[in-house]
């Protein structure tokens, strides 16, 4: 990163409002004249993606415990209607 | 869970059905053509015969994500037909998965597992409905988050303050940073120190980090699923990214004054 940080604080303003669209449009390859003068911005967009591209890594960890199985099944031993939803179920 | 864990009195919701299901409209999975099918939208209102929805995802997209799982397909048809032992294989293939999307989105165990209960009930009442024409992972994991999301509006908890902080105050809006610091997070963060700190996030901005970056919904889904406009989806969105970035870095900045 050299010659950089020369920006005003308007500059990075107006670009950081407008991050959210460019983030939907450019996914992680964000391309805008400011970044190449602004170590600041740079440094933001590397955070938000890093952030992003660290949370798709995420994984289910937990099982739940076996009290949810035994209670699903004494709810279903009840209502033995297996697959059958009514077509007049819809507000559950 | 195996299947040697299931109580005893279980077994009465297994059914000795028979494993043939006959082609109708509840026809299960592999006796249809992907050609011939028609979307089911996994939400609380559907029907059990919906048109093609304009924002679903490509079947290629949701399998990338949700890629099948061995002997699934034959679970559900089975499932459908009414077979228990068939349910509890689903439960098992997919339990971890709803239950840590439930986690996440409410960051509560207790809560986690009484929707996660919740959403299997509703997934063993719906599941002839479903028609294969995404992944049954993400038709299910549609309607667990449906499940948190009801819970949360019977709560009156955080969905209303989506649209409360399009406003943002000081408080909570988006910072801007204007600071001169070199430290960048890339290569520092963890897993569990993400999970943390996706927890301290507040609830609505959770429900949408959650929802889009672990998840991999789209703003368009997010925004239908919660109510609110694409781009107050896309603001929460940036907001949450913010607020992790600034929860990171003091991680971050704790450890190094250590």
């Amino acid at each position: 990163m050299t010659s950089m940080t020369t920006n005003t604080p308007k500059e990075c303003s107006e670009f950081q409002e407008q991050l959210p669209d460019f983030f939907d449009s450019g996914g992680d390859r964000i391309e805008h004249p400011h970044l190449n003068t602004c170590a600041n911005c740079s440094a933001l967009v590397r955070d938000l993606n890093y952030i992003a591209a660290q949370a798709k890594l995420l994984m289910p960890i937990h099982d739940p415990s076996p009290a949810v199985w035994e209670n699903i099944s004494h709810a279903l031993a009840k209502k033995p209607t297996a697959g059958r939803a009514s077509e007049d179920d819809g507000a559950s | 869970m195996q299947s040697k864990s299931v109580p005893k009195d279980s077994k009465a919701i297994h059914k000795k059905s028979e494993p043939q299901v006959q082609s109708h409209d509840s026809a299960p999975v592999h006796a249809r053509s992907k050609n011939t099918l028609r979307t089911t939208d996994a939400s609380p209102a559907a029907g059990p015969a919906q048109p093609l929805a304009a924002e679903a995802r490509p079947i290629q997209q949701q399998q990338r994500r949700n890629p099948p799982i061995a002997g699934e397909l034959n679970a559900i048809a089975l499932a459908q037909a009414g077979d228990g032992a068939s349910f509890e294989i689903l439960y098992n293939m997919h339990k971890r998965r709803v239950y840590s999307l439930c986690l996440r989105m409410l960051g509560n165990v207790a809560e986690a597992e009484d929707l996660t209960q919740e959403a299997f009930l509703q997934l063993h009442r719906k599941i002839g409905t479903f028609r294969g024409d995404s992944a049954f992972s993400t038709w299910l994991h549609r309607m667990a988050v449906n499940v948190v999301l009801m819970h949360l509006r019977k709560k009156g908890l955080p969905l209303v303050s989506l649209e409360e902080t399009l406003e943002p105050t000081q408080e909570d809006g988006p910072r801007k940073d204007f600071g001169t610091r070199d430290l960048t997070l890339s290569g520092s963060i963890d897993r569990v120190t993400l999970e943390r700190a996706v927890q301290e996030l507040p609830p609505g901005y959770r429900m949408v980090f959650v929802l889009h970056d672990v998840e991999g919904y789209e703003h368009n889904e997010i925004a239908g699923m919660l109510g609110c406009s694409i781009g107050n989806s896309k603001s929460q969105l940036h907001k949450a990214r913010m607020r992790l970035r600034s929860l990171l870095r003091e991680n971050a900045d704790g450890r190094a004054d250590a």
